[in-house]
């Protein structure tokens, strides 16, 4: 692994110019941009990252193909959400790929990336070289994290891209319908998916904080994926139980496909704002939790 | 960071550490507990008024305009597929027996605005003078709106993109009347929930003014409004009424044991005038549309006579004011509203009969089906009693013990 080297490559300068004994604490904001930059570069020259984008790009190619395979068929609002107006406009592909990948693809690409990025290092013994590094715990931490959030951004808009190159290859582009009845330009549309793009991205960032946390409790790679996905799933059900109707407005997924509400004509931002809260909350408890465990655990590896 | 300068005391370091995330949860959970009682706390002073005074105010209410977002949240304890299986019955002949929600054919309103008596619901409203209503319920990624302009009223699915279309060809007053029946089947803005009950006769209903509220910001005043006679399952009925101009903001129906029934509630509302564009609705591009012209519309509703306060053929109201129930024949036509002939007053249809038998629980004279609020006694002898009162009401009206 280079990280170590990249790491090294980034912070020194900067450290060379601050002072001896002070360095740890003056050159914050420059020492976090350099060990930000080696994370991203971490993150995004792996070979495992790419093919996760990829495999996202290829989902709403199938949706579109399927659809316009089907294109006879009214599906008499059976289906993926959208898939009614797919047809008429190329542009709810973005909307139905996302719908879809929401629930599974987007978080399983997120929880390997969030679940392995601490317990990865440590599994293959990278970790302490991070740490001998002036660079400080809760600073890596942070752009541990920070990296996570810029994964998020990046799966989010390969699907939008790639699903907006479907749509526009294999089906009509123009007016766009929205979910209130109105028609909105083409232009204005496109503004609202790069929207909603953001907005999906963000109601990722709780599960990067519980990944990055459950990354810091064990040295095993595959365990912290493993279990971050697992819980993905298990809270998912739990959402689906009607019994369990008082928690429920609790669980982070449970608003996650609220980016719906951007569609209609007067934006309805209720639930999207309560979602974007949510995960600030989940942020502030498993980032601290994380930053807890992290910063006072002992590095055998 | 400055910890590495510190001596290495890492099980006191590790406690005060895991302080950090626990203060986290503990803000937050106050923060979560805290909020929602400090809003509901603050009861404007307003000056007194007589039950009598406030009723008059709501129900000649001159508001003619305004918009908002309403939620409406029901608990009628009825399962949510027994009404995704009404609303489409209720509908343009789709089978019945899907998951109640998303993703039913039709555009009818009838089967969509049955949806709105289970569970959780937010519908944006705009509302200007009696020709011009519009209603989008917000479903989770999809929409549903129903817009009313005068000569047309326009019903559109977002889900599966059909729209229906109904027009007048008489005057439009005559229209407005018939083009309104959908929209009270289910009451979708507290205004109409309110007129459901503050039009109560005085020797049936007690009506006084119970305190102050806000709601969507507004300073209003509580009226309660009880049963006075026994044997209905209804407890109480609290309507928030404007204080400024008399426009019902809330109303919250109890159950005779105090749960929750139904909470129609504005959580935002304006009273300016709202633009006349949100009137001028549309199909949308590619939308399959329903043309039907205002009279088939009501002559079908009469045939399929389902919906929940239309009055088919044969069924007549025992009692007055809160007891009332109503009583008939079973219908051949509950299961499979394509079956017209259900004038024939012929033998308790075998299936209809077993629905029933399978829903209820077995009392004495028949079978009751239980919920909340409303009980429906179906007797031996195919006749059919239901009414928002006791089991004991209904089968005193139907003459058995």
């Amino acid at each position: 692994m280079s990280q170590a080297e990249a790491l090294e490559a980034g912070t020194t300068p900067t450290a060379r110019t601050a002072g001896a004994a002070a360095a740890p604490r003056a050159q914050t904001a420059a020492g976090f941009a350099a060990l930000f930059r080696s994370e991203l570069v971490l993150t995004f020259r792996r070979t495992r990252t790419i093919a996760l984008l990829g495999i996202l790009a290829v989902l709403p190619v199938l949706i579109g193909v399927v659809v316009k395979i089907q294109t006879d068929g009214a599906s008499g609002g059976q289906g993926p959400a959208f898939i009614a107006q797919v047809t008429q406009n190329g542009l709810f592909l973005v909307f139905t790929s996302l719908a879809v990948a929401l629930p599974v693809f987007l978080p399983m690409t997120v929880g390997v990336v969030a679940g392995d990025s601490i317990a990865g290092e440590a599994a293959t013994g990278t970790l302490r070289y991070l740490l001998v590094a002036p660079a400080g715990r809760t600073r890596l931490l942070a752009a541990k994290f920070t990296a996570g959030l810029v994964f998020c951004l990046a799966a989010t808009l390969s699907v939008v891209a790639a699903a907006v190159a479907t749509g526009a290859a294999l089906f009509p582009l123009g007016e766009v319908t929205l979910l209130s009845g109105d028609t909105i330009g083409l232009g204005a549309a496109l503004l609202r998916a790069v929207l909603v793009a953001g907005v999906v991205a963000a109601s990722l960032a709780g599960l990067v904080a519980i990944g990055l946390f459950i990354s810091t409790l064990t040295g095993s790679g595959i365990a912290a994926m493993a279990t971050t996905v697992v819980l993905v799933i298990t809270v998912q059900i739990l959402d689906s139980f009607p019994q369990l109707h008082a928690i429920q407005p609790f669980l982070f997924t449970h608003r996650w496909l609220s980016f719906g509400d951007l569609l209609r004509m007067p934006m309805h931002w209720d639930n999207v704002l309560q979602n974007l809260g949510l995960q600030s909350l989940y942020v502030a408890v498993f980032g601290s939790a994380a930053w807890a465990r992290f910063s006072s655990r002992d590095i055998t590896a | 960071m400055v910890e590495q300068d510190l001596p290495y005391r890492p099980r006191r370091r590790t406690a005060l550490r895991v302080l950090v995330p626990v203060g986290v949860i503990a803000v937050a959970a106050t923060g979560i507990g805290l909020v929602p009682a400090l809003a509901s706390d603050s009861a404007p002073s307003l000056p007194s008024v007589t039950a009598e005074q406030l009723v008059a105010k709501a129900l000649g209410s001159d508001t003619q305009a305004l918009s908002g977002t309403v939620q409406v949240s029901a608990d009628l304890g009825v399962p949510a597929q027994l009404l995704g299986a009404a609303g489409g019955a209720f509908g343009s002949g789709a089978h019945g027996g899907g998951a109640g929600g998303s993703g039913r054919g039709s555009a009818d309103p009838t089967a969509k605005l049955t949806q709105l008596l289970g569970g959780e619901h937010t519908l944006q409203v705009a509302i200007d003078g009696p020709d011009r209503q519009r209603i989008g319920l917000i479903g989770g990624l999809s929409g549903y709106e129903l817009v009313h302009n005068g000569q047309q009223v326009w019903a559109w699915d977002s889900s599966t993109n059909q729209a229906l279309h109904l027009t007048a060809p008489q005057g439009a007053a005559q229209h407005g009347e018939r083009a309104k029946a959908p929209l009270t089947g289910a009451p979708t803005t507290p205004q109409a929930a309110a007129k459901l009950f503050l039009g109560q006769s005085a020797a049936t209903t007690s009506v006084t003014v119970d305190g102050t509220a806000t709601v969507a910001g507004q300073k209003a005043y509580q009226l309660s409004v009880k049963p006075k006679q026994s044997g209905s399952t209804i407890g109480e009925v609290r309507v928030s009424v404007d204080a400024d101009n008399g426009v019902p903001l809330a109303v919250l129906v109890k159950s005779a044991d105090g749960g929750k029934v139904l909470d129609v509630h504005f959580s935002s509302v304006s009273f300016a005038k709202p633009d006349a564009k949100t009137f001028d609705f549309k199909a949308p591009k590619g939308a399959k549309v329903t043309e039907r012209r205002a009279d088939d519309a009501a002559a079908q509703k009469q045939h399929e006579g389902a919906a929940p306060h239309a009055k088919p053929d044969g069924f007549n109201v025992v009692g007055e004011g809160w007891t009332a129930v109503l009583s008939g024949k079973l219908p051949g036509g509950q299961v499979s509203p394509a079956a017209e002939g259900k004038h024939g007053r012929s033998p308790v249809p075998q299936d209809a009969a077993g629905f029933a038998k399978a829903l209820g629980k077995p009392v004495n004279g028949g079978s009751l089906i239980s919920t909340k609020v409303l009980n429906v006694l179906i007797t031996d002898d195919g006749r059919v009693f239901a009414g928002a009162v006791t089991p004991q009401v209904l089968q005193t009206a139907a003459g058995v013990k």
